[in-house]
């Protein structure tokens, strides 16, 4: 499988900081994959995985040294706080999941049956006509991830996506990642618990103060 | 209440540009007229604006809120401190001048807040964007626009939800005027920080479904625009922009006057 990102001995430094958030990190993620990317908080997991995707410095400023190769086209991004990754535009959920793909000015059909496949994968379709701002928590969850499921990302990076779920949610939504991942798009995915998701993750990041500590196989690459 | 409120009034139905030019002509008039008599006319259109919206009610409270120190700040300035002639209201003295300059400046205000808060509390923020997008407004702009109609009811669920977490770790709200004062400290500064980290993750967010670019949006559910609207609003507008021009140019025209006169 073919690289989408490829980072060599890069260091990222937040404006006004005075240490790196990463420093001297060498991955390339392919295709087909899922991998955790885990460690303790501050270690740096959500600056690696803006950082992979692109995010990281061109909307976060700051400053990125080191290689990095960003070949996928169409980068997703889900957050753990989903109320903040609402547009706020739309009043349906519906909309809501649809508004990506009308941002790409798709045609009007193709936007709203993206829009019913990707609400369907997630078990959200009896919600499409409800207004995001009356959801819970998790159902919320759920929009943001059918929203960035609904551009077809080449690469998908997610920050905790299990936050606001249920065990038997998260491990839904967990499978329904491995499935993605197995079609064709790389995952990274960030958890300060990898437990649920190592079993369909075929590999394990650990970060420590910004370096990648471990990079195998998620059995052998829990953090101590 | 500051903000949409749903429902089925004949501006909730509307096109959004229509309630939108229909304000947009009460600004303009409230600017063009300059007595007492025409502004509280701009006034009642006004009223008669939010009565068709049915939410008179809704911006009632917010409007008075928003206009009686603005209101006492001009009697102040205006009707005390005015020029002469003056006349007597019960023990004051009050400059009749001064006094019809306030009556205008603050039905002005007032006109220009009903107008406003009625197109807040009937325009769907979500119908609006549609409306923008079936136009091929950039998004940016339509970002902007409908991000600053939202700005204040957004702000105040920000407000309530810091208030009911200060409130668990012990905040009291009540007391004396500056003990309410006080609770403000604990609320500004995490309602301000709040807002710009979370302003960081939505630009992320909006990113990455593509809004930067640059493809033209698809409109999904663009609301209708009969010509019966259309021919509306530039009824509305057209003439209150030319009141508007005509006053303007006429303040052109009297001050050149009035060089020409100091010259000579």
């Amino acid at each position: 499988m073919k690289p989408v990102v490829r980072l060599g001995g890069a260091s990222f430094s937040y404006p006004g900081a005075a240490v790196p958030a990463l420093r001297d990190v060498s991955i390339e993620i392919r295709r087909g994959e899922l991998a955790l990317v885990t460690g303790p908080v501050g270690a740096g997991t959500t600056t690696l995985l803006l950082v992979a995707a692109g995010f990281a410095p061109r909307l976060t400023g700051g400053t990125l040294s080191g290689e990095r190769d960003l070949l996928a086209a169409r980068p997703g991004v889900v957050f753990a706080t989903p109320w903040t990754q609402l547009t706020g535009l739309t009043h349906t959920v519906r909309g809501e999941v649809a508004f990506g793909p009308a941002a790409h000015g798709l045609p009007r059909a193709d936007v709203l049956e993206a829009a019913e496949r990707a609400m369907a994968d997630l078990g959200i379709a009896h919600l499409a006509a409800r207004d995001p701002a009356t959801l819970s928590g998790g159902e919320l969850q759920r929009v943001v991830v059918a929203a960035a499921l609904a551009l077809e990302p080449d690469l998908l990076v997610l920050d905790d996506p299990a936050a606001e779920l249920d065990p038997a949610a998260a491990d839904a939504l967990y499978a329904r990642l491995g499935r993605f991942a197995a079609g064709g798009a790389a995952v990274l995915l960030a958890t300060p618990d990898p437990g649920p998701v190592a079993a369909i993750a075929a590999r394990m990041l650990a970060l420590e103060a910004g370096r990648i500590v471990r990079d195998g196989p998620p059995a052998v690459a829990r953090p101590s | 209440m500051i903000g949409f409120v749903p429902g089925d009034s004949p501006l909730h139905r509307a096109h959004p540009y229509t309630p939108l030019a229909a304000a947009g002509a009460l600004l303009l008039a409230a600017f063009a007229v300059g007595t007492p008599a025409a502004i509280a006319a701009v006034v009642l259109a006004a009223l008669v604006f939010a009565v068709v919206g049915r939410s008179l009610a809704a911006i009632a409270r917010p409007t008075l809120v928003l206009a009686l120190p603005t209101w006492a700040l001009l009697l102040v300035l205006h009707g005390v401190l005015g020029p002469e002639p003056r006349g007597l209201l019960g023990p004051l003295s009050l400059s009749e001048p001064g006094l019809t300059r306030a009556a205008v400046l603050g039905g002005r205000i007032a006109a220009i807040l009903v107008a406003f808060l009625t197109v807040l509390a009937t325009v769907s923020p979500a119908r609006l964007v549609e409306a923008m997008t079936a136009r091929g407004v950039p998004f940016g702009r339509t970002y902007l626009l409908v991000s600053t109609l939202t700005l204040v009811p957004r702000m105040r669920e920000r407000a309530a939800r810091i208030l009911e977490a200060q409130q668990c770790r012990g905040l009291r709200l009540g007391g004396s005027p500056l003990a309410r004062l006080r609770a403000l400290g604990p609320l500004v500064l995490p309602l301000v920080l709040g807002a710009l980290a979370e302003v960081d993750e939505q630009v992320l967010a909006l990113d990455a479904r593509g809004v930067t670019r640059g493809a033209r949006r698809t409109a999904l559910d663009p609301p209708a625009d009969p010509a019966a609207e259309r021919l509306l609003r530039w009824a509305l507008l057209a003439p209150a922009a030319g009141a508007t021009m005509y006053k303007l140019g006429s303040a052109v025209a009297a001050f050149v006057a009035s060089r020409a006169v100091a010259g000579l």
